[in-house]
C-alpha cells in the first residue's frame, strides 16, 4: 500500500504470500493486515498440497512455512484458515 | 528448574484432569492475549466447564508444549486428552456441528450437562 519504508520488524502482504507458496507453489493466498501495523494478519490458504490432511496438519505446514518469519517477531500474530480447491 | 520430564508429567496431569484444558496468555479473568479471550469465549458459549492454564511466564513449559502437540503457538486447546489446536481449528468444527457432537459425547461420558448459556 505504497508503504516503502518498512523497518525489518514488519513483513508486508505479499512478503507472507511469497513464503507460503515458496513451500506450496500451487497456493492460492489472501492476507488481510487486521491491525494496520503489518504483523497481525488474518491469512487464507487454498492448495492441493493439503489434500488428504487433517487440518491441524494444514495449519502445521503453513507453520512451517513461516517459521522464519514468527520466530525473528516479523509475524506477531496470525489467524489461519485453509482449504483444499474444490474439484 | 524442573527438566522437561517432569514437564511432560505435569502437562500430561493437567490435560488428563481436565476434559476441556486451554493452555493461553493469562487467565480466565484476565486474558492477557487477544486469541486467549477469544478462545474463553468460545467455550463460553458451549456452556461446558474448561480450565485456563497460564503458561505466557513460563518458557520451558511452552517449549514442551509445542515439542508434544508440534504447534508453535498459543493458545492450545486439549480436548478429552486430545490436542485439537485453536479456534482456527475448532471454529470450523464448531460451524459443522462436529465439535458439540464431540463434547456432548465426552461430558456425557462423565455426566456433565451443559449449563445453559444465552
Amino acid at each position: 500500500m505504497g508503504n516503502t519504508n518498512c523497518i525489518p520488524a514488519m513483513i508486508d502482504r505479499d512478503g507472507v504470500v511469497a513464503l507460503i507458496r515458496a513451500q506450496m507453489p500451487d497456493a492460492d493466498v489472501v492476507v488481510t493486515d487486521l491491525t494496520g501495523t503489518m504483523d497481525h494478519y488474518d491469512i487464507r490458504v487454498r492448495s492441493s498440497a493439503f489434500t488428504g490432511k487433517s487440518l491441524l496438519d494444514q495449519h502445521r505446514m503453513v507453520y512451517a512455512a513461516l517459521e522464519d518469519a514468527r520466530q525473528d517477531g516479523r509475524i506477531h500474530a496470525l489467524q489461519l484458515k485453509t482449504e483444499v480447491p474444490s474439484a | 528448574m524442573p527438566d522437561s520430564d517432569s514437564l511432560r508429567d505435569e502437562i500430561s496431569r493437567e490435560v488428563d484432569a481436565n476434559t476441556i484444558l486451554v493452555y493461553g496468555k493469562g487467565t480466565k479473568d484476565a486474558p492477557r492475549c487477544g486469541f486467549t479471550l477469544e478462545t474463553i469465549q468460545f467455550f463460553n458459549h458451549f456452556g461446558y466447564p474448561f480450565e485456563v492454564i497460564d503458561v505466557l511466564e513460563n518458557v520451558p513449559k511452552r517449549e514442551v508444549l509445542s515439542q508434544m502437540t508440534d504447534w508453535p503457538t498459543l493458545p492450545k486447546v486439549f480436548i478429552d486428552g486430545q490436542f485439537y489446536g485453536d479456534t482456527d481449528i475448532l471454529g470450523p468444527m464448531a460451524e459443522s456441528g462436529e465439535l458439540s457432537t464431540l463434547l456432548g459425547k465426552v461430558f456425557e461420558k462423565k455426566g456433565v450437562k451443559p449449563s445453559v448459556v444465552l
